[in-house]
């Protein structure tokens, strides 16, 4: 028992233990440093024979190894998310390849691209710069700005934030508390809560512009094609700029403050002291922060839902919400699915290089 | 390069209420080109005020003058001042060369290739000039430190402020690190303040040593003056080591009455004493003599106690009262080669010459070990 648990303990000295023994049946002394280098190759060439001879302890050796005995805590898991996630992304791509409409079952008798086809059809339907475009255009190119500029935004903001709130001021957990608070809450609280702000009429901004005799400014936030995607941008960065604000927080936490007075005696102004010194620094909380909001930025469909329904017009149409209309609205399964895939190469574009850094860092 | 005064500074800090007086009206004249340190134990404010000189902290009260300006309300951007700090604060994600052009960059107009010029210079006088473009993460911590050093000097600063800027280095290369930074030093003639808790560091480095406790300035002088002439009783106990001995003592007409020995004073000492009643003894364990062979008013028998080899001397610790569990010690350090062991009982002599008599209730000195009669002690050199 006592040496069972050595070895599950110690599971790279076995082979070590195992070529000693042969070592020390070939009558070389194991002292012996390069004599008994030159017996342990000969003791794998005919390692074949120790195998079959020893055949029932290497299935107790099996059954004590720890990969064995790491299964009840990894493969369930590991089942559930492959069937679950994976298993359904691959059946969603194999729906992708069919012609399945309407509401009878799919055929799986003729696989083609025909789906993407039509997509990146339409998507340069019309000419990239010129009109007019078709939703297909509208939906990705909104789709990749709010990926950009929701996330440069958010980041900005919450940086700007962060170095407030970390130069040393009163109330300090009080006012993280209230700038993160609001991702805490769900897109559809959020949405109708903006939706009441955007209100033409009696939201709270126009409102306040007119309180201030700024009535010429008032708008129609969210049915004006002209501010609808800018609205909903705004609306997300409050919501999340707190979560890169709470990122870069931590990472400021961790830059000590002999970095700020080197800087200063350095002779550099608070500016190029955040700049130079300080920002460059926070590279590893801009990466994780990044892609956690673009990752947000892909699914603002329950946002977009919630303010305008399924239809929300060219100037706010996303991805997300055409693969909806099209699969639950109007029964294009396979095209749906389509976008669908679409969608998840954009996110996986956005996932891979991070974790392909962090796999380089060895951080992974 | 300039001269640095500071004039009778105060820096308080607000705890919840009450305030903490980190240093307590210092007032020190540093000479152009002059290498100042600043020693004292933890939390003596030796930091403190070198980061208000660096203008990291304001002062509370008090004027700094650098080069005759008055610096108090400048900016530390603004006041031509280079530090070290004792984590060396390297930019991480610079390169060595960006490091140490940063300053430049920030503080001076100089073009581009006038900084590259002066960035390699100040890298070959500190022997980092193959490091120029590796990053500080890869360098070790003696290079790191060079780097710290070169980012200081390139500045040509009108002052060093170094805060214990080798106190992260290993024995070995710290010793050869204080032989180099002396002699830059000395090379560049820049006015330099170093703070440092070690006294080995202050008693090798300095053209004066200022010591700080609690704050309060004790004794500013050459090294040698604070160690054979400390002000009081503080400062003769931190400079030193081993420490200097001291006895509680009663002034009884011409004898001093510890509750170990009575010890004969001369006139000279009875003059320095004057009327006080209760004093403290004091005398460096090099000047107490083992197995003296005269028998006057200063010679005792005394035991033994732990004998601590140093290969070129022995600190051996001696007591009056050996039939104690635990008895109160006395030091003295012979040559390495005199053979004395554990309760061996041995005869010292305290040399009438070379005593320190400290006011007991002040701890100011009242006499100290007279320099004309020492053998080989020249102030001078």
């Amino acid at each position: 028992m006592r040496s069972r648990i050595l070895r599950v303990l110690r599971p790279g000295e076995q082979a070590d233990a195992e070529s000693e023994q042969q070592v020390r049946t070939d009558g070389g002394t194991s002292a012996d440093r390069p004599q008994r280098g030159a017996a342990d190759s000969d003791a794998r060439a005919d390692g074949g024979v120790t195998a079959t001879a020893d055949q029932p302890s290497r299935a107790r050796r099996w059954l004590d190894s720890e990969f064995v005995k790491s299964l009840p805590f990894w493969l369930p898991a590991t089942l559930l998310v492959g069937l679950f996630v994976y298993g359904a992304i691959g059946w969603n791509f194999v729906i992708s390849l069919t012609d399945w409409t309407g509401l009878r079952q799919p055929t799986y008798d003729s696989f083609d691209f025909e789906m993407y086809e039509v997509f990146f059809r339409n998507v340069g339907k019309g000419g990239l710069l010129s009109g007019p475009h078709t939703q297909e255009y509208w939906a990705l190119r909104n789709t990749f700005v709010l990926l950009v500029v929701f996330t440069v935004a958010a980041l900005v903001v919450g940086l700007l934030l962060a170095i407030l709130v970390d130069r040393d001021i009163r109330y300090e957990n009080t006012f993280r508390t209230i700038y993160l608070l609001p991702m805490s809450l769900s897109f559809v609280v959020t949405a109708i809560f903006w939706a009441w702000m955007y209100n033409p009429d009696t939201g709270m901004i126009n409102e306040t512009l007119r309180l201030v005799g700024l009535g010429s400014l008032t708008q129609q936030w969210i049915s004006d094609p002209q501010f609808k995607l800018f609205a909903v941008m705004f609306a997300l960065v409050w919501q999340f700029s707190g979560y890169a604000m709470v990122v870069y927080l931590a990472g400021l936490r961790a830059i000590p403050t002999d970095q700020y007075e080197a800087a200063k005696v350095d002779g550099a102004s608070l500016v190029k002291m955040y700049w130079r010194v300080i920002i460059p620094q926070l590279r590893a909380s801009t990466t994780s922060a990044a892609v956690v909001l673009m990752v947000f930025a892909l699914k603002a469909f329950d946002f977009l839902f919630v303010l305008f329904g399924t239809r929300p017009g060219p100037s706010a149409d996303i991805l997300a919400m055409m693969m909806y209309r099209e699969s639950f609205g109007i029964t294009n399964w396979a095209y749906g699915s389509a976008i669908a895939m679409v969608l998840f190469v954009l996110a996986l574009g956005v996932i891979a290089p991070y974790l392909y850094v962090q796999f380089k860092r060895g951080e992974l | 390069m300039a001269e640095l005064t500071l004039d009778h500074i105060t820096k308080t800090f607000d705890d919840g209420g009450d305030e903490i007086v980190a240093v307590d009206d210092v007032s020190i004249d540093i000479a152009d080109g002059e290498f100042l340190v600043l020693v004292g134990p933890s939390g003596c404010g030796k930091s403190t005020t070198l980061r208000t000189i660096a203008g990291l902290e304001s002062i509370t009260d008090g004027e700094i003058r650098l080069g005759g300006d008055v610096i108090n309300d400048k900016r530390p951007q603004d006041r031509n001042t280079a530090m070290v700090f004792q984590s060396y604060a390297l930019y991480p994600h610079m390169t060595v060369r960006g490091n140490m052009a940063f300053g430049l960059e920030e503080s001076t107009q100089l073009s581009d290739d006038e900084i590259d010029d002066r960035v390699t210079e100040a890298a070959e006088m500190m022997g980092i000039a193959d490091l120029l473009d590796r990053k500080p993460g890869e360098l070790s911590g003696g290079q790191q430190q060079r780097v710290a050093l070169g980012r200081a000097i390139v500045r040509n600063p009108e002052a060093f402020l170094m805060d214990e800027p080798l106190a992260n280095l290993d024995a070995k290369l710290r010793a050869q690190m204080r032989t180099e930074l002396q002699r830059i030093q000395e090379d560049l003639g820049v006015t330099t303040i170093y703070v440092t808790h070690d006294q080995t560091e202050a008693m090798t480095m300095g053209d004066r040593i200022a010591i700080l406790d609690d704050g309060e300035l004790q004794q500013v002088g050459t090294p040698l003056e604070c160690y054979h002439e400390p002000a009081n009783l503080f400062v003769a106990g931190f400079i030193g080591e081993p420490s200097m001995n001291t006895f509680e003592a009663r002034v009884d007409g011409a004898t001093l009455v510890t509750d170990d020995f009575e010890y004969d004073l001369s006139q000279r000492h009875r003059d320095a004493i004057g009327a006080r009643e209760d004093v403290v003894f004091g005398i460096r364990p090099e000047d107490v003599e083992v197995g003296a062979d005269t028998a006057d008013g200063h010679t005792y028998a005394v035991t033994v106690d732990v004998v601590e080899p140093k290969g070129d001397e022995n600190y051996v610790h001696m007591t009056f009262d050996d039939d104690h569990e635990t008895p109160d010690t006395f030091t003295a350090t012979i040559g390495g080669l005199r053979q004395v062991d554990a309760g061996d009982s041995v005869v010292v002599r305290f040399p009438p010459e070379a005593i320190h008599v400290f006011d007991a209730g002040s701890g100011e000195a009242v006499l100290n070990r007279s320099l004309d009669t020492a053998e080989g002690v020249d102030l001078v050199l």
